[in-house]
């Protein structure tokens, strides 16, 4: 279990950094994919490990909320491009002051 | 098994860094799919077969098409000067590893629980693991996966809402 939790967190930790560092907003919703596999990844593992089956049933709702993310966040995505005409996250800045 | 293990894990790893490195999002979304082969196939390793198959149809099917289809129609390649300065990388890359150490000393370090549950590889086996999972999913966890739904169909709409020409 130790080995699957081990590339589960690496994962996570390079979907984190993606989130940091990325100015694409697609690329950050990417990232954020990312991360929600890693966390399906350990899900799976540790009730693999403990004999339990409710691991892998919240893999499955974790799933369906990661689908309905996706679509709100590229819904946002369209809107924000039809606003400022680029995807970069550092455009927005209505809230700044 | 083991070699096998090895040869997910560094596609999987592999992939994702490519994901979050790559210039071209399309590019990065095409190692994101890859990233999720691979996590299937680690699935698959775990004896969870029905969640593999989730795996490649909802993420690699309806969500990586959803986030291509929008890449494509913002043409976000035209797209430039989006580099991310310095600062930014050295504190991300310096959160991340220090996360990565965190999780990995947590991992090393804590207590690890017995198996404590009946469903091991060989029932699992023997009853079929989309049985298990049915029945529990409409038996047990009713609730959620009616909450579900609910979540899903307010999703809909707020897709909807959002893409729409004027709020």
């Amino acid at each position: 279990m130790n080995n699957y939790l081990i590339v589960a967190s690496m994962i996570f930790c390079i979907g984190a950094l993606g989130v940091i560092i990325r100015k694409n907003l697609i690329v950050v919703f990417m990232s954020l994919e990312l991360m929600f596999n890693a966390a399906n990844l350990g899900f799976v593992a540790v009730s693999d490990h403990l004999n339990l089956i409710s691991g892998d049933i919240f893999v499955i709702f974790v799933m369906v909320v990661a689908a309905a993310e996706a679509a709100i966040a590229l819904g946002i995505a369209i809107a924000f491009y039809r606003e400022k005409g680029t995807v970069d996250i550092d455009m927005a800045n209505e809230l700044k002051n | 098994m083991e070699a096998l293990f090895y040869v997910f894990s560094f596609i999987a790893i592999f992939s994702a860094l490519m994901v979050v490195t790559m210039r071209n999002p399309l590019t990065s979304a095409l190692y994101l799919v890859l990233c999720f082969f691979a996590l299937a196939g680690f699935y698959v390793m775990l004896d969870m077969q029905f969640i593999a198959a989730m795996q490649i149809l909802v993420y690699a099917g309806a969500i990586m098409v959803l986030i291509v289809l929008v890449i494509m129609l913002l043409n976000i390649s035209r797209i430039k000067n989006m580099k991310s300065d310095l600062h930014q990388k050295i504190i991300g890359i310096l959160i991340s590893l220090i996360l990565f150490i965190e999780i990995i000393f947590y991992i090393i370090n804590g207590a690890q629980k017995r198996p404590s549950g009946i469903f091991t590889h060989a029932l699992i086996k023997k009853i079929g693991n989309t049985q298990v999972i049915g029945e529990f999913l409409f038996t047990a966890y009713m609730l959620p996966f009616e909450i579900a739904s609910i979540l899903l169909f307010v999703a809909i709409i707020g897709a909807y809402l959002f893409a729409k020409k004027k709020f």
